[in-house]
Order: structure tokens, then sequence, then C-alpha cells
């Protein structure tokens, strides 16, 4: 009893070290020993009757005292812009998207694990549960390997920016002066919680000390979320910079420089990326592993965290397109011209890239989810049925990704009678795309109810109403959703322009009140059978790796878009980029860029599952527990 | 719930939930924003 209770003690202990670590930085900034607020007070002190110089906010408009200098104007040459025998931009880009990718997975991947393991704790069945803790054991431990290399990529990062970018660099750490010692102290911070969070999983696996353990995952995800929207304000400033005045001159309030413009569309947008992206990740290793198995027991086991992983991320992944609304939304309330660079002048056409990426994402899922079905039975019911989505799919798709003017040869124009289609072109409106994607997506939810009930028969008195309210909302969604895209061409555009926020309304009713609906009539409900896991089409495994693989070539492609959008600019309006590179590259170029990334990070983790499964053959935490394919699955399993 | 679940009384009672319900939707959004959506109606 003595034992428990200090080990009770000592978990608490460590629960309060955790919440301490993520209240230090705020204890270290209260002081504000590095804003630079003293100085001028000390330098009035001793220049009595010296006039305080005042400067008006770019953003905010406010006036503040200036605190800082201003931006360097910076000129091509060994001072500003020290360079190898090579484009110094190029190789940055490298090492921000590198150190992107792992630190997306790292923050994501905590985030899956608290959430894994609160089912596990809340699931009345223990083999379940226990089976949901090893889950989110696996999980962690991928996680932990690539944190290292995340904070060596960060390493890299700044010595690139550095060596290559030191005066832009000079100025922006200016900037940001004091919250940089926050940022590195949230840092050590995330570094100790997750550390004692793995290491103390075996310690604290029961009772109390369980959920003791689970509230380290909270404070965990707590921290590493501050410290992604701590980097968000970075990019944040870069894009839609407050807090300086014209000559980017520090105004002394560091609130108004970290809450940008962009900055909540950012930090919204990048989590849910993150979420998707890290779901994504997890679901192609248990693909890769599910492959390369031997035995019909790993199978299923990896079959089961592929499908948990790829649930997860799609979760995420439903609502990004919207956040994605809302970011342009305040990208074009912020500047017009910059919203009209993204989505409609130099960089419009990589936005056609990024539909037909999503597209592929939207796809991917929709084709795993059908062959899943495929594992469970009585799904076989709704097998001739998904030729119609097929047909919905494609034709949301086609629609999705139509461009609006094409590139052509002059032959071509001519020969066209301009650079927009005669008929195709019609589909290149923004009206059409919003009645696409929300198409793609109400069908995604509809392919998700149908695997969610494949195996089962609804035993609630009212079942066959359900059944054919649920057929009737989802028809009228359709017809809502399509009907709002057709009307938007008879209206002006002032009016138009509000139209996809009933469109996605309609996507969004589809999903709460149909996936609700759904598990109330589902809950006592008749099994046919059980869901035989690992018993599903290879096919179905390189749709998660082709739904990873998209994610992450959208995320190189989103990243460059949004950085780009900056064009000459380091700072957007305040300090120049006057070095070599302050052009916007080619398409193919930043393809190829891109795919070059998006294979490095592809190897580059490949070679961490690696280093993690040695750790597992080494020295392996638990005995494996039952795998799912071994005994028939519970109901509360999908 | 036997009156329910007669298809034709089910299908009925369904579509007027679901077109009343996306109606709302339709309006209420839209009005929101400051913008009309009966616009070619009433024009």
């Amino acid at each position: 009893m003595g034992l428990v209770t200090r080990k009770n003690l000592l978990a608490i202990m460590g629960l309060c070290a955790m919440v301490g670590l993520l209240l230090l930085p705020i204890v270290m900034a209260l002081p504000s020993p590095a804003t630079g607020e003293e100085a001028p007070a000390a330098d009035g002190a001793k220049k009595e009757g010296e006039k305080v110089e005042k400067g008006r906010d770019v953003y905010y408009k406010t006036e503040g005292i200036v605190s800082g200098a201003p931006a360097p104007k910076t000129v091509d040459g060994p001072r500003d812009y020290p360079r190898y025998n090579f484009e110094s931009r190029v190789l940055l880009w490298f090492a921000n998207q590198q150190h992107l990718y792992y630190g997306s997975f790292v923050l994501a991947v905590p985030i899956f694990c608290m959430i894994i393991e609160f089912m596990g704790v809340v699931t009345k069945d223990k083999a379940l549960a226990k089976r949901y803790d090893q889950l989110a054991y696996d999980f962690i431990k991928i996680s932990l390997t690539a944190y290292s290399l995340t904070a060596v990529l960060g390493g890299i990062l700044i010595f690139t920016f550095l060596t290559l970018y030191p005066a832009f660099f000079g100025y922006l750490s200016g900037i940001f002066r004091p919250v940089m010692h926050i940022y590195a102290l949230i840092f050590l911070a995330e570094s100790g919680t997750l550390y004692i969070y793995y290491y103390g999983w075996d310690k604290m696996k029961e009772g109390f000390l369980k959920w003791i353990h689970l509230s380290m995952s909270v404070v965990l995800n707590i921290i590493g979320t501050l410290l992604m929207f701590l980097a968000n304000s970075w990019i944040g400033f870069m894009m839609s910079p407050a807090g300086v005045d014209e000559q980017g001159r520090f105004l002394g309030n560091i609130w108004h420089v970290i809450h940008t413009a962009l900055w909540n569309p950012l930090n919204l947008h990048r989590i849910l990326g993150n979420m998707a992206f890290g779901g994504g990740v997890v679901a192609a290793y248990a693909a890769y592993k599910f492959l390369a198995s031997k035995t019909d027991e790993d199978r299923a086991h990896y079959d089961w965290m592929g499908y948990i992983a790829m649930a997860l991320g799609v979760a995420f992944l439903i609502p990004l397109p919207f956040a994605g609304y809302w970011l342009m939304r305040e990208v074009y309330a912020y500047r017009q011209q910059m919203g009209i660079t993204l989505m409609g002048g130099l960089l419009a056409w990589l936005f056609i890239i990024q539909a037909t990426m999503i597209g592929i994402l939207f796809l991917s899922t929709n084709y795993y989810l059908w062959q899943a079905m495929g594992r469970m039975r009585g799904a076989e019911k709704y097998q001739r049925y998904i030729k119609y989505l097929v047909f919905l799919l494609a034709c949301g798709y086609i629609v999705f990704i139509t461009p609006h003017t094409m590139v052509m040869t002059p032959a071509e124009l001519k020969a066209m009678g301009g650079q927009q289609h005669p008929v195709l072109g019609n589909y290149g409106v923004m009206s059409a795309k919003n009645g696409g994607i929300n198409v793609i997506i109400t069908t995604t939810i509809l392919s998700f109810v149908w695997y969610m009930r494949g195996n089962k028969v609804s035993t609630v008195s009212w079942a066959k109403f359900g059944n054919i309210f649920m057929g009737v909302f989802f028809a009228c969604a359709y017809i809502n959703i399509i009907g709002l895209a057709v009307y938007g061409y008879y209206i002006p555009a002032n009016v138009r322009v509000g139209l996809s926020v009933p469109q996605v309304a309609t996507t969004l009713s589809c999903l709460f009140f149909m996936f609700a609906l759904n598990s109330v009539m589902m809950k006592g409900a008749k099994q046919l059978g059980p869901i035989e896991w690992g018993k599903i089409s290879a096919r179905s495994q390189y749709a998660l790796i082709m739904l990873a693989t998209a994610f992450t070539w959208m995320m190189g492609l989103m990243g460059y878009i949004r950085s780009s959008v900056r064009l000459f600019w380091h700072v957007n309006e305040i300090m120049r980029d006057n070095s070599p590179w302050a052009y916007t590259h080619t398409v193919g170029f930043a393809a190829n860029m891109i795919s070059f990334n998006v294979l490095f990070f592809w190897v580059s983790i490949l070679f961490v599952f690696w280093v993690g499964s040695l750790a597992t053959k080494k020295a392996p935490v638990e005995a494996k527990v039952g795998v799912p394919g071994a005994v028939p699955q519970p109901a509360g399993s999908h | 719930m036997s009156a329910l679940n007669n298809p034709v009384v089910a299908v009925i009672i369904s579509i007027i939930v679901a077109v009343g319900y996306f109606a709302m939707v339709d309006h209420y959004l839209m009005d929101m924003q400051g913008l009309d959506f009966w616009y070619l109606l009433r024009g």
C-alpha cells in the first residue's frame, strides 16, 4: 500500500513537474528582461530631455515607442548573402521542408497517442483496452526516434539561416527577441515531457497512475501546440507583419508581432494539416509492415493499426479544406493583391495541382474504405452501390481540378477561340469548384457511414425510418450542394461569394448529424460477423501508401505556395529580398524540388522506422498483446 | 413508431425535414453574411 502511495506521489510530482515546465516559459517572460523596454527608459534617464521617437504600427495602426532597429536594406554580396556555389534559397528550402515534415510528424503523433490512450482507458472491454494501449505505445515509439531527428534538423535549419541569410535572420531574431528564449524553453519542456511520458509508460499502466499518465499526454500536447503556434508567428509575421512601423522598427508590443492577421488561420490550418499528415505517415508505416508481415497475427495487427491511423488522419483531413478557405479569406482581407497572386495570378496553377492532390487524397480514402468492407461479412450489400459513389467522386473531382484558363501555344489559343474553353471553362470558377469539393467530401462521409455499419443490422424499433431518413438527408444534401453551385452562376459575384458558407454547412451537417444518427442506430446492433482483420487486399495497403505520399507532396506544395506569395520580400512590404534568387521558380522546378523533398523524407523516415524496429527486437517492452485478428472483434473496435 | 416505419410516411417526413433544414441553412447563413439568398427570386 505504502509502495502504491509512493508511486502515486511520484507520478503526481512528475505531472506537476510537467505543468511546471509548461509554465516555466511564461514565468520567465514576466520580468521581460529581453524586451528592450527597459533600455529606452534607462537611456531616457541618461539623456533627459531627448525626445522619445514614436512609430505607427503598420497593421494595428496604433502608436508605440520605437524599440528596435529598422529592417536592414540588404545588398547582393557576401555580407548580406554569403553563398556556396549553389542557390542558397534551394538549400534553405530543403532544410526548412525536412524540419517541417519531421516537426509536423512529432507534434501530430502524440495527439494520436493521447486519443488512443484515452480510448483504451475508457473502453470497458479489457482485451480491446490493452490493444489500444499497445497501439498508443507503438505510435509514441515511432515518434520518439523521429523527435531526435527533428531537433537535429532544427539545428541545421538555424545554421543554414545564419550562414546564408545572416542579415534577414538577424532582423527576424531581433524582432522576436522577447520570445526567443521562451521558444527554447518550450522546446526543452517538450523534450522533458516526452521522455517522462515515454519512459513512464510501463510504470504507470494501471488505475490512478494511468490517469496521471494520460494527463501527462495532455500537458505534452499543450506544450507541442504552443511550440507550433510560436513558430507559426514567424511565418505569419513574414507574410503579414504587425507590431512594427513602416521601416520595420519594433514598437515594443510583442503580442502585436505574434498576433498578426494570418496567425490564427495559419495555426488552425497547420494543426489540422499536421494531424492529417501524421495519420498518413503512421498508416503508411502500418501498410508497409502489413505487406512485409509473415504471419496472420502480424497482418491482423498492422491492418488494424493502419485503419485507426487512416481514420484519425481523415477525421482531420475533412475539415482541412474549410480551414484553408478561412486562411485564403483572411489573406484576401489582409491584402487583396496577395490573394489574387495566390489564386488568380502567378501561383494559380499550383492551386490546380493542389486540387488534384486533394482529390487524390479523398479518392484513396474512399478506395481504402471500399476495400476494407471486404473484411466484413454483411458489407456485400453495399458493393453494388459503390459504382454510384465512384461516379459522384469522379464528377466532383473533374470539376474540382478544371482550370479557369489554359496555358497554350498561340495556335492552340486561336483554335479554341480564347484562353477559356467554351464548355470546360465554365467549371474553372469557384462556384463550381466549391460544389465539386463538397460533393467529394460528402461522398467520403457516406463511405464512412457505410463502412461503420458494414457488418451490422440496426435493432432499434425505428430502424426503417432511420435508414430512409439518412438516405433522404444525403440525397437532399447533394441536391443542395450542387444546386448552390449552379445558383452561383445566376447571381452577382458579391452574393455568390457567400454561397460557400451554406455549402460547407451542408457537408458538415452530413458529417455530424449522420455520424450521430448512425451511432445511435448501431448501438446494440446485431452483428452479421466479425471484422476479419488482416483479410484485406494488398491494394488497400497501397492506397494507404498513396494517401501518405499525397499528404507529404501536398504539404510541400502548400508550404512553397505560402512562402513564395511574398514574391521579392523577406518580410512583406518591410524587408526586401535583394538576393539573386528573389524571383518565383517555374512550376516544373518547384514540382521537382517538392518531389525531391518528399523522396528524401520518405527514405529518411524509413531509416527511422528501421532503427525503431531494431530497438523492438533487442528489448521488447511487453509481450505482444492479443492481436485483433486472432479473436472476433467487438462492435466498438471501429 | 409503426407509422414512421411505413416507407411512404418515412419518405414524406424525411423530405419535409431535410428540405426545411437545408432551406433554413441556406437562408440564415447567407443572412448572417448580410446577403440575400433569395436574390434571384426577388429580381
